[in-house]
């Protein structure tokens, strides 16, 4: 019984996706027809439609979209890589580092990964390319980084993972044998992915330093030039106060992340309108639609993964799959290993937040099982999806770099692959070493 | 049949417990033929989605909190009123008697579930961090979290404290960072969530005694012939029995434990009658229309051997 | 077309909009009230949680209107752009039977399933005022679905993804960029 219902469920759902079916399709009418195979009402559907949605944590996600993307038509954005681009003085690869951290600094306001590297490539590619770097480095290192985006919170991967993962709670065998395992929230994968991104962050900056040394990338002869810092310092202010309201109200416990996020809009409405004056009402309304369909599109997967996820569970089949995997092997670094792989390779070619979606209720049973903490799981989760974008053939953040600096994809994913290698590097040490995500929301008390 | 039974607690818990004596029970009762499987942790849904799931006849069994069954049928709510149940015997002579019975025929005809068994979980305790409390006078200067419940708001606020609602989830990070310095809830509750890491003082008020039905769908009942419906509520009646014992001997173990982890323990003084007319005057009246009206809370009172209360 | 039409064409759109605005002033005056003077109103998280299970619905359906739902496409690299729309409109018949299926579905659990009492804890009105945009929104995705494809095999429009970004456009606001530096 248990392997038929597997074989329709998985079956139904792969064939659906490779003749091109939406995933939100593929994933609803696999457990249909699954569910009438096993002669049960799907009738409850319909009760999970509503409430796999209306939850208030979800909220977080069309703000925070909202918010980011009236960051980017108030000028926030652009600011804040400013600052950035005005650090990069007189060291070696000095452009290329300031790029990375221009990354880290959206990334902090921005949810998404192929935002930032589109917001971020856009000014500094060119500016590396003015100072000599070559192109295709350019491209590499900033496609890259823009993968920090989603690792760095806020981040939209983060809250689709929370609310996934709490509707999945450790299996009472997993508990038997490793004890309570701490509840998921929000804000407390949010701190989480703090020390993982600076991680990754300095990995990419210690190849990018090994890269810019060979090619013989070397800072501007003028130095410094402070006055230019303070310049956009100053200019940056109000772009630069953002992070700090969100991430500041959040952690002083003044605002949930929706709320945080709720304030962030009114915050960047007032900047953008009354202060850099760069907002109109075409903006705004553009801002609205895109929230609309960003936000459709990614809930109605959240229905369809839930119901698809009731059906594995009622059927207890994560079970199935996670004695399966344990009897292959019980050693938890192995585990680590096949998960990272098989993240990597998904990463390639499925979008970010459905494959969350879908993979959450298969592979966090599994996690459990073998004493995986779920905020460590959902920060590694991140980050190897995070990669996926700058691996061919869909690296969305790849393309990208590609259109801005006209190079094509091979050379870019050439140039990207010592990249992708030392971050691969970064995230075996942050799967091994849980201390690097658990430690700081255990410092703070979450 | 194997029936699959949704479970809102984790392992460990009181509705376990029941969950546990009533698949025994069944297996035996049945010679195995009949048996259950317990998914545990909300695995099938929050647990006011149980209750549609089971009234529809997708899902078996459901054994949540009471208060959860209460917006769809509102007259089971005179067990969530405050102080109406003052010992686990008044809870045991009214879910047993003639009111426990009436209550399930009105959640078969309302919301088409049968509550077959109960679980008893004990009274919601009151902890904190900062003071002993004994008499409404010391509830003063605490900030006390509840669930967003609105007859456990007004209660605190009929003792001249307003409380804090907060998700269940942010609630130990709460107590720990002293956003608020105390919470309420069942002996069994603060044992498994380790509140005794956050919090020192105990006192043993009894506004709310837990009750937590295990209910069937009434569609799966019905389709059960006349010998397996007899088994189903025989099963429910050992699974309610073993839920008074898990009860009895669960609370004096873990009030050891929480001693040895350095809690103090303290009755409220005067037996509690400061608490006890601030509450039930302040609060009892604006619920008696949903529960039907004020003859049925003079009924549950007289049951139990109370006095009746006027308009 | 008519800015009547227009409107009509962009339905989910404009109810999106308005109700993703509404929900979010809504939460920002909570916020204020609430940190200004210590008070909240019961029913704000209530009824914007509402609002935004139909901003979703309605948003999916407006994803469908843009062709915006994510598919798995690297597998068609080889085939010719003429066959893959042939292929995805046989997709789309799932998903045709899906929605059907699911609006039959809803339709009975709101008006023949749904508990009597289960109303909003805070509001006071019947849930099935809340759950009746299930059935709407999936018909009106159904008719989207259908349109889209009518668009691209009939008409032959080209429906390009949303999410891709038009690399002319990231390259001429780079260039221009590039100006106002120099
Ligand atoms: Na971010
Ligand atoms: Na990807």
């Amino acid at each position: 019984m248990e392997s038929q219902i597997i074989l329709i469920l998985f079956g139904g759902f792969l064939f659906l996706l490779f003749i091109g079916a939406p995933i939100t399709v593929a994933l609803g009418v696999s457990t249909l027809i699954s569910f009438l195979y096993l002669d049960e009402n799907p009738i409850k559907f319909v009760q999970i439609a509503f409430t796999s949605v209306g939850s208030f944590p979800l909220m977080a996600l069309p703000a925070f979209i909202l918010a980011g993307a009236l960051m980017e038509a108030s000028g926030l954005s652009r600011r804040l890589i400013n600052v950035a681009e005005s650090f990069a003085g007189p060291f070696t690869g000095g452009m290329s580092a300031a790029t990375v951290f221009a990354c880290l600094f959206f990334g902090a306001i921005s949810g998404s990964g192929p935002a930032t590297t589109a917001a971020v490539g856009m000014l500094m590619i060119p500016a590396m390319i003015d100072r000599g770097y070559g192109r295709s480095f350019s491209s590499a290192i900033t496609a890259s980084s823009g993968g920090l985006g989603i690792v760095i919170p806020p981040s939209i991967p983060l809250i689709i993972f929370g609310i996934a993962a709490l509707g999945m709670p450790a299996p009472p065998a997993a508990v038997e044998e490793f004890g309570q395992f701490q509840t998921v929230s929000i804000p407390k994968l949010f701190i989480a992915g703090f020390m993982p991104a600076f991680l990754i962050a300095g990995s990419l900056l210690a190849m990018n330093y090994i890269l810019a040394k060979k090619h013989g990338y070397s800072g501007s002869a003028k130095g410094w030039s402070a006055r230019q810092i303070w310049c956009e310092l100053y200019r940056g202010f109000w772009a630069l106060m953002a992070p700090v309201v969100i991430l500041g109200g959040i952690y002083s416990g003044f605002f949930t992340p929706t709320e945080a996020a709720i304030v962030a809009i009114f915050y960047t409405v007032v900047v953008g309108a009354f202060i850099y004056r760069e907002l109109s009402w075409q903006k705004l309304f553009a801002a609205l639609e895109t929230t609309t369909w960003l936000t459709g599109r990614v809930l109605l997967i959240m229905f369809t993964a839930t119901v698809f996820g009731r059906l594995l569970v009622e059927n207890q089949i994560p079970a199935v799959i996670a004695d399966g995997m344990l009897s292959v092997t019980e050693n938890i670094y192995v585990i680590w290993t096949l998960v990272i792989f098989f993240l990597l390779f998904v990463g390639m070619f499925m979008e970010t937040l459905a494959t969350i979606l879908i993979l959450v209720p298969v592979m966090l049973p599994v996690a459990y099982s073998v004493g995986i903490d779920p905020i460590h799981f959902g920060v590694v989760m991140v980050c190897c999806l995070g990669i996926g974008f700058q691996t061919p053939p869909l690296g969305e953040n790849l393309f990208i770099a590609s259109g801005i600096s006209n190079i094509s994809i091979e050379k870019i994913s050439l140039a990207a692959l010592p990249f992708a290698f030392i971050n691969t590097v970064a995230i075996f040490i942050i799967a091994f070493v849980p201390e690097i995500s658990l430690w700081l929301p255990r410092f703070f008390g979450y | 049949k194997n029936f699959k039974i949704a479970v809102g607690d984790s392992g460990g818990s009181s509705q376990e417990a029941t969950g546990i004596g009533f698949v025994n029970a069944l297996e035996e009762l049945s010679g195995g033929k009949h048996t259950g499987t317990l998914f545990l942790n909300g695995q099938l849904g929050s647990e006011q989605d149980t209750v549609n799931d089971a009234a529809i006849g997708t899902l078996d069994m459901s054994l949540l909190a009471i208060n959860n069954i209460t917006p769809f049928s509102p007259s089971v709510g005179v067990f969530t009123l405050p102080y109406v149940i003052l010992s686990l015997e008044d809870a045991e002579t009214l879910t047993n008697g003639p009111i426990g019975q009436e209550l399930t025929e009105n959640t078969i005809n309302d919301a088409g579930v049968r509550i077959v068994a109960w679980t008893y979980t004990g009274f919601r305790v009151l902890t904190n961090s900062k003071k002993p409390v004994k008499s409404v006078a010391d509830l003063k200067g605490l900030v006390i979290r509840v669930p967003k419940n609105e007859i456990m708001i007004d209660t605190y606020k009929a003792w001249g404290i307003s409380p804090t609602p907060m998700a269940w989830s942010e609630t130990f990070a709460g107590l720990q960072t002293k956003v608020v310095d105390g919470q309420d809830n069942p002996y069994t509750t603060i044992n498994a969530m380790k509140f005794y890491e956050v919090q020192k003082y105990v006192t043993n008020i009894r506004y709310i005694f837990s009750i937590e039905p295990l209910i069937i769908s009434e569609q799966v009942f019905q389709e059960l012939s006349a010998e397996d419906q007899a088994i189903v509520l025989e099963a429910g009646k050992a699974a309610t029995a073993a839920s008074a014992t898990f009860l009895r001997e669960k609370e004096a173990e873990i009030k050891q434990i929480l001693l040895e982890n350095g809690m103090e323990i303290s009755d409220p003084e005067n037996n509690e009658e400061e608490f006890i007319t601030l509450a039930t005057e302040a609060v009892w009246p604006k619920f008696y229309d949903s529960i039907g009206g004020i003859e049925k809370m003079n009924a549950v009172l007289t049951a139990i051997g109370r006095d009746p209360v006027s308009e | 077309m008519t800015k009547f039409w227009y409107v009509i064409d962009n339905i989910e759109s404009y109810i999106c909009r308005t109700l993703l605005a509404i929900f979010v002033c809504l939460l920002f005056l909570q916020v204020v009230v609430r940190t200004l003077f210590d008070f909240s109103f019961s029913w704000v998280e209530e009824l914007s949680i509402y609002m935004f299970v139909w901003f979703v619905f309605f948003g999916a359906s407006y994803a469908a209107k843009m062709g915006a739902h994510n598919r798995v496409t690297f597998q068609f690299k080889f085939l010719p752009p003429g066959a893959i729309k042939y292929i995805e409109a046989f997709a789309d018949l799932f998903w045709v039977f899906f929605n059907v299926y699911f609006v039959y579905l809803s339709i009975d659990f709101i008006f023949n399933k749904m508990n009597r009492f289960q109303s909003s804890q805070t509001l006071g009105f019947h849930l099935s005022w809340v759950y009746i945009v299930l059935p709407i929104a999936f018909a009106l995705m159904t008719f989207r679905v259908l349109q889209v494809n009518y668009k691209k095999i009939i008409k032959g429009e080209d429906m390009r993804d949303p999410d891709a970004i038009d690399l002319d456009e990231v390259r001429a606001e780079a260039a221009e960029l590039e100006l106002e530096k120099a």
